[in-house]
């Protein structure tokens, strides 16, 4: 019998914000001597429960603010739920915005070694596959300069491939990435495609209805927090598009 | 493989320990970055690490020396001693500095990325000590010039290094959730890090003291630290066992406080990043 990858039970997120825009220890401090209330409990996710199996793909469909991103976070291990459980059975490669973490004084080599550190590889890994993802990338002359030279797409192109350089368990992708000039895009959007027809379990969050109905198995909607559908893709799509 | 359980039943100290092993590779990295980061852009380079010390201990000694005319007690050389002092007072307040803030500046990779946020303290700690290392060899130039020689128990300074890392991180570790949640900490915590040092005999004997205010000097882990430090390497102080015990006590304490400290809020603090 297959053990689900990723398997999330009753799970909900509650936090705390803030009523006001700043947040300084001296306005704590006066809203609690005059007993105001400064906290409002926003629920993010409200007992969400699902599996995905190997080689399966889930679609994460919602409107913006639904509770996407936190669910996302949860899967990454960033966020430990509120209440509920949720296991994942193997390493994860999350697939998010990246680029963020590039720094700019370091070399595009270095980089390229501390991003995959932070992905959990190991250095000298990272060392000997430097040279090989900057070619992927097509930075492969500018690899030993400082990432502060880099025009926007190189950087985006090189974030790209250190990313998805990373066989997992698991692949998490928060929305799917086109970067860079067309014969760029058509070679990542390839890359993003293998990742679909390997073994890993994929999450899926997109707004790209097309791109669902032909990737993904199973498709997860949720609204404010709520799970409204879950179940077979064009179904859940269906009752999403017709509301 | 590794499987991760939201349901697990966790202990704060063994997890913490075993997580900052297990992402050994990640801390040496972060310290190289840190290092390689700091003097990319110098003419210089790392000759900056010997240099820096060297100049600061100069201004030092010319201000004291010569405008203060300051005096230590038994012909205690002024530059080692204020040297020693100033290399342990950066070690502290950078160090403290760099591993409080270390959250708050990677938060953006913390919240995509599953990396225990402690990492980056005990990094930004680490990468200080490493600077500390560096100076050493200014101190221990500035030692023979002045022909006040090099204490022979210098190699125990590992000891030191290794109180001043638990130090730092565990006082890091219990502010850095407030430098995230309050924007005005940081101004809170400058003055109470500038009060530590200046109420710890950097540039000034204890010998000058009067008996209330050396009460607050010894009570000063800081103390202890330079204490011990010019008693094992600069050779200008005697350090006593009490020394040795409050030094590695507040460490040891502070630091299994701020890694339960911190553990209890993170998860509260990141879900509001």
């Amino acid at each position: 019998m297959n053990e689900p990858i990723i398997d999330v039970q009753a799970a909900s997120v509650t936090y705390k914000i803030r009523h006001g825009a700043s947040s300084s220890l001296k306005e704590t401090f006066i809203s609690t001597i005059k007993r105001e209330k400064l906290d409002v409990e926003v629920k993010a996710l409200k007992s969400v429960t699902f599996q995905v199996f190997p080689g399966e793909t889930l679609a994460v469909i919602g409107r913006n603010g639904a509770g996407k991103s936190t669910l996302m976070k949860i899967l990454a291990r960033v966020l430990p739920p509120t209440t509920g459980r949720v296991v994942v059975r193997g390493s994860v490669a999350p697939m998010i915005e990246l680029g963020a973490g590039f720094n700019p004084e370091l070399t595009g080599r270095e980089n390229i070694v501390l991003y995959g550190t932070l992905l959990g590889r190991k250095p000298a890994e990272m060392m000997e596959r430097a040279t090989s993802i900057g070619e992927w990338a097509e930075v492969a002359e500018s690899l030993d300069l400082p990432v502060r030279t880099y025009s926007s797409g190189m950087l985006a192109k090189l974030a790209f491939a250190v990313a998805t350089d990373i066989k997992s368990e698991v692949v998490l992708i928060d929305e799917i990435l086109s970067v860079g000039d067309s014969t760029f895009q058509a070679k990542s959007k390839k890359r993003m495609l293998d990742f679909f027809q390997s073994d890993s379990a994929v999450v899926l969050v997109s707004h790209d209805v097309t791109a669902i109905r032909e990737l993904a198995t199973k498709a997860l909607w949720i609204d404010q927090g709520n799970v409204m559908q879950y179940g077979e893709v064009d179904q859940v799509l269906d009752a999403y598009l017709s509301k | 493989m590794k499987i991760y359980d939201s349901d697990k039943k966790n202990r704060i100290l063994r997890d913490t320990l075993l997580s900052l092993w297990n992402h050994r590779d990640l801390i040496l990295i972060l310290v190289r970055r840190d290092i390689a980061v700091r003097y990319k852009r110098s003419a210089l380079g790392l000759l900056w690490t010997l240099l820096n010390p060297l100049l600061t201990s100069l201004v030092l000694w010319f201000v004291f020396i010569t405008i203060f005319s300051a005096r230590l007690p038994d012909g205690t050389q002024f530059a080692p001693y204020v040297l020693s002092g100033v290399l342990i007072v950066s070690f502290f307040v950078q160090g403290f500095n760099q591993s409080a803030d270390s959250i708050a500046q990677g938060a953006g990779i913390l919240m995509k990325v599953y990396v225990p946020p402690q990492v980056f303290a005990f990094a930004g700690a680490l990468s200080n000590a490493a600077n500390f290392f560096f100076g050493l060899f200014a101190l221990a130039l500035i030692c023979l010039i002045t022909g006040n020689g090099i204490s022979l128990i210098f190699p125990l300074t590992i000891l030191l290094i290794i109180c001043m890392l638990l130090y730092v991180t565990g006082l890091g570790l219990m502010v850095a959730i407030s430098y995230i949640r309050f924007d005005d900490t940081r101004n809170i915590f400058a003055v109470v890090v500038s009060f530590m040092m200046y109420l710890s005999p950097i540039f000034y004997p204890k010998e000058i003291l009067s008996s209330p205010v050396l009460l607050i000097v010894n009570a000063n882990p800081l103390t202890s630290f330079l204490d011990v430090f010019r008693f094992v390497f600069a050779n200008t102080g005697v350090a006593t066992w009490a020394d040795w015990a409050y030094m590695s006590g507040t460490s040891l304490l502070v630091f299994l406080i701020g890694i339960r400290v911190f553990a209890r809020a993170w998860p509260r603090t990141a879900v509001m990043l």
